[in-house]
């Protein structure tokens, strides 16, 4: 056997072990930051698969920022004991017995396709077009001019399910002031946090990175300032704080109608100017993702978002 | 270049920002928002009348490495329905939720609704279906919320676990179809796929997370609480419009792309739940106690009639009989559209009158709110299948394919749902016709009446008169190598 393979298997063994820990976990605590240690692991594994794109992504939504949102979830949960409901032990099985055969047949499907009888796929044909995109990163080529409308949507689900964490309730109660060597800390890790971010967007263009990879690490610096008893963790609040949210899907949706008006596609940039509107596309996408995913973790809506009816306020009040 | 396809979605996720930027103006907006998208889908549906079906490649991209959107008859006629049914429901939600301290935040939602339902019936990518699918249950999820209840906020959490585990077998399929052929893009997708391991296990991940968002027995059981409990228009959205969703993709995936791969099997197999569906969401909503869950279980009977097309048209040889099926089929689910729609408006109508919405309490209800009451009244006709509603045809076909296929086991399904239908139909307008003191005298508004009869008027006559339409639209097909 190559003794290469020996660190890879190593690695898929843990990630199995972790996902079962993870699942099989009694406390949901434990469940959680198992989790995250899975999804720091699951960015090696990508990047071991030369898809530094994933492993970013991973590392900083996957792991990062769905690991802060569930802790902070399980903090205002509840009391202190957190213990998973357990369907019965007959349900329990039936449940592994399926998702153990859909794996094998998932597994041996695309056995056959990717190694038995392999097809021509986009790859190649992305690439030759990478001249034409503005961009030389074939990632971001996909995501913001070949599949921008997938992109264009997708900051859509973000603004949706933000809607949803508004809806739900009012956000939930800060954290204490952090002590004076946390509070030092801060001060170093939220500019870092910051350049960190506008690197990753910058650097998006010919080399991995963009805006979702940026716009959570921006989310990161808000939420250390959260973790550090600055409450609004750095978003503003009324009108602004609803400008930002609608930035990014509204600077995307926007330039993609002007090029219908200026006699080119629906998102259809001009060759020339590409390289540049895609990166405006993704500054003012980085500002709403990050933006989504503060308020996400801040828990519902703030003190600023306007109620609709004042009246009916007082009311409630006087009765 | 034609990208007149964009502006169904375009117009209502404009407005939808704008409606977030502006909260004060947001009922304003919600309604002209809708209005203009309703415009919108009209222009791209004269197109599609007259010149055929007509796709935009999105960045002058070719469709493969970019995306395309396409419209057929199939979609203009989806599109159609969900137009004029959220253009009327919009008008109800401008005074049902004037009072709401989340109008805005409705609003938006509700603009973000129309735009997943446009973008997915115009989708010609399989990620991007996946996209718009998950941008359907987020905005649906949400809306449904908007109760308040303890009870809606933990339907709608079961709707919204169910509904990402949907979403996820879906794209575990369309993960497998791009390993497997290399492309998203479905017009090629529909000469490509063959029989094999890479399309069957594709097909059946795909179908069975549409289930669940079709709500197809015995995977229906998130659906009567979260439709139940609900605001009166988001339930009738929900029930009228984002369960087809997932049924106009079960269609385009089983007779566009996989229709070499399905199976008389698999078909019988989805037909038969649909048979079961049939008879015990009929059951069911005869037991409801509650008038919006008796809708909700109606659905669940409704989506199962659509169902029993699927073995049929299994069996059809392809031509003018298959097509005269599919448009059957087509017909039924606009039909159940409107009236179910007109139903919960109706619904809510009394809600907000009476307070409640116990059937058994309901007497007074004819007196009180007669253009509700004749509302609820032509509904049922639709839901029933009497004449000249669009679904009196839709079954005639129905059973005609049946003979025609000699699939006997569907005719007493289609008998007893019938009855069923008829039984809580009338069991229901007993109550509401007869006297009492249920439903108090009160001031109507027109604007919240009028949308529902309407609804029921398009469900009772105009689809009944004008059925050939949607005969002669259904065959204009966008995926010459799925249909020839």
């Amino acid at each position: 056997m190559n003794l290469t393979l020996l660190p890879d298997l190593l690695l898929a063994g843990m990630l199995i072990g972790l996902a079962w820990a993870a699942l099989s976990s009694d406390d949901l605590r434990r469940g959680v930051v198992l989790f995250i240690a899975f999804g720091l692991l699951l960015a090696i594994v990508w990047a071991r698969l030369l898809a530094p794109d994933l492993a970013l992504a991973e590392a900083a939504i996957g792991a990062g920022l769905s690991g802060a949102l569930l802790l902070v979830a399980l903090r205002d949960g509840g009391g202190a004991d957190q213990h998973a409901t357990k369907p019965s032990t007959l349900n329990r099985w039936l449940i592994d017995l399926f998702v153990l055969v859909m794996t094998c047949l998932i597994g041996w499907v695309l056995w056959l396709t990717i190694y038995a009888e392999p097809v021509e796929r986009l790859a190649q044909l992305a690439n030759a077009m990478l001249d034409r995109s503005g961009v030389s990163n074939p990632v971001t080529a996909v995501l913001l001019n070949y599949r921008a409308y997938d992109t264009l949507l997708e900051l859509v689900v973000v603004l949706a399910a933000v809607l949803g964490v508004v809806v739900v309730g009012r956000e939930r109660r800060g954290y204490r002031e952090a002590g004076p060597v946390f509070h030092g800390l801060v001060h170093w890790l939220v500019p870092l946090l910051i350049v960190t971010a506008g690197y990753l967007l910058w650097v998006g263009a010919h080399a991995p990175g963009g805006a979702f990879q940026a716009g959570a690490t921006l989310a990161a610096a808000g939420i250390v300032l959260r973790l550090a008893g600055y409450d609004a963790a750095g978003l503003p609040d009324g009108r602004l704080l609803r400008w930002l949210l609608v930035a990014g899907t509204g600077v995307f949706l926007l330039f993609g109608l002007a090029m219908s008006f200026s006699g080119g596609g629906f998102l259809q940039y001009p060759e020339a100017w590409s390289g540049s509107l895609i990166l405006i596309i993704e500054v003012a996408a980085t500002a709403s993702i990050a933006a989504a995913l503060v308020l996400a973790y801040r828990g519902g809506r703030t003190d600023g978002w306007p109620l609709m009816d004042e009246k009916a306020e007082n009311r409630e009040v006087s009765s | 270049m034609n990208n007149l396809l964009i502006w169904p979605v375009a117009v209502p996720l404009l407005s939808a920002l704008l409606a977030l930027l502006w909260p004060r103006r947001s009922t304003w907006i919600g309604v002209l928002g809708t209005a203009l998208s309703l415009l919108a889908v009209v222009l791209v549906s004269r197109q599609v009348i007259e010149s055929g079906a007509i796709e935009l490649a999105l960045g002058g991209w070719s469709p493969g490495l970019g995306i395309a959107l396409r419209a057929d008859g199939l979609s203009v006629l989806m599109l159609l329905m969900s137009t004029l049914v959220s253009m009327a429901v919009a008008v109800y939600a401008s005074v049902y939720f004037s009072r709401s301290e989340r109008r805005s935040e409705f609003w938006v939602l509700w603009l973000l609704l129309i735009t997943a339902l446009h973008a997915l019936f115009l989708s010609g990518d399989l990620f991007n279906l996946y996209v718009t699918l998950e941008l359907l249950g987020l905005s649906a999820v949400v809306l449904a919320c908007l109760g308040g209840s303890r009870e809606s906020l933990q339907a709608a959490l079961n709707y919204l676990v169910l509904g990402l585990l949907g979403s996820m077998a879906f794209l575990i399929g369309v993960a497998l179809i791009y390993a497997g052929y290399g492309t998203l893009d479905m017009a090629a997708l529909a000469v490509a796929i063959e029989s094999g391991p890479t399309a069957w296990l594709a097909l059946s991940l795909m179908t069975g997370g549409l289930l669940i968002k079709s709500a197809l027995f015995p995977l229906h059981f998130w659906l009567p609480p979260a439709h139940s409990n609900a605001p009166a228009p988001v339930s009738a959205v929900l029930s009228a419009l984002v369960v087809k969703a997932a049924l106009y993709l079960i269609l385009r995936l089983w007779l566009a792309l996989f229709d070499e791969v399905v199976t008389q099997t698999a078909a019988l197999i989805l037909g038969l739940l649909g048979g079961i569906a049939v008879l015990w969401g009929s059951w069911a909503a005869l037991q409801a106690e509650r008038l919006k869950l008796m809708a909700a279980y109606s659905t669940v009977a409704q989506v199962g009639y659509l169902f029993l097309f699927l073995p049929l048209l299994a069996a059809l040889p392809e031509g003018t009989t298959r097509d005269v099926a599919l448009g059957a089929l087509v017909l039924l689910a606009l039909t159940h559209g409107f009236a179910k729609s007109a139903f919960f408006l109706a619904a809510g109508v009394i809600m907000q009158r009476a307070g409640h919405d116990r059937i058994a309490e309901l007497g007074g209800t004819a007196r009180a709110l007669p253009v509700t009451a004749f509302t609820l009244a032509l509904a049922g006709v639709a839901l029933i299948g009497l004449p000249p509603s669009g679904s009196f045809l839709a079954k005639w076909q129905l059973l005609s394919s049946v003979f025609i296929t000699g699939q006997w086991i569907w005719l007493p399904v289609i008998a007893i749902g019938t009855l069923l239908a008829g039984a809580y139909t009338f069991r229901l307008l007993g109550y509401a016709f007869a006297p009492g003191e249920g439903v108090g005298p009160s001031l109507s508004v027109g604007r919240e009446e009028i949308p529902a009869v309407l609804l029921a008027l398009v469900a009772t006559l105009v689809l009944g008169f004008w059925a050939s339409a949607v005969w002669e639209l259904v065959p204009i097909s966008a995926y010459a190598g799925g249909e020839g």
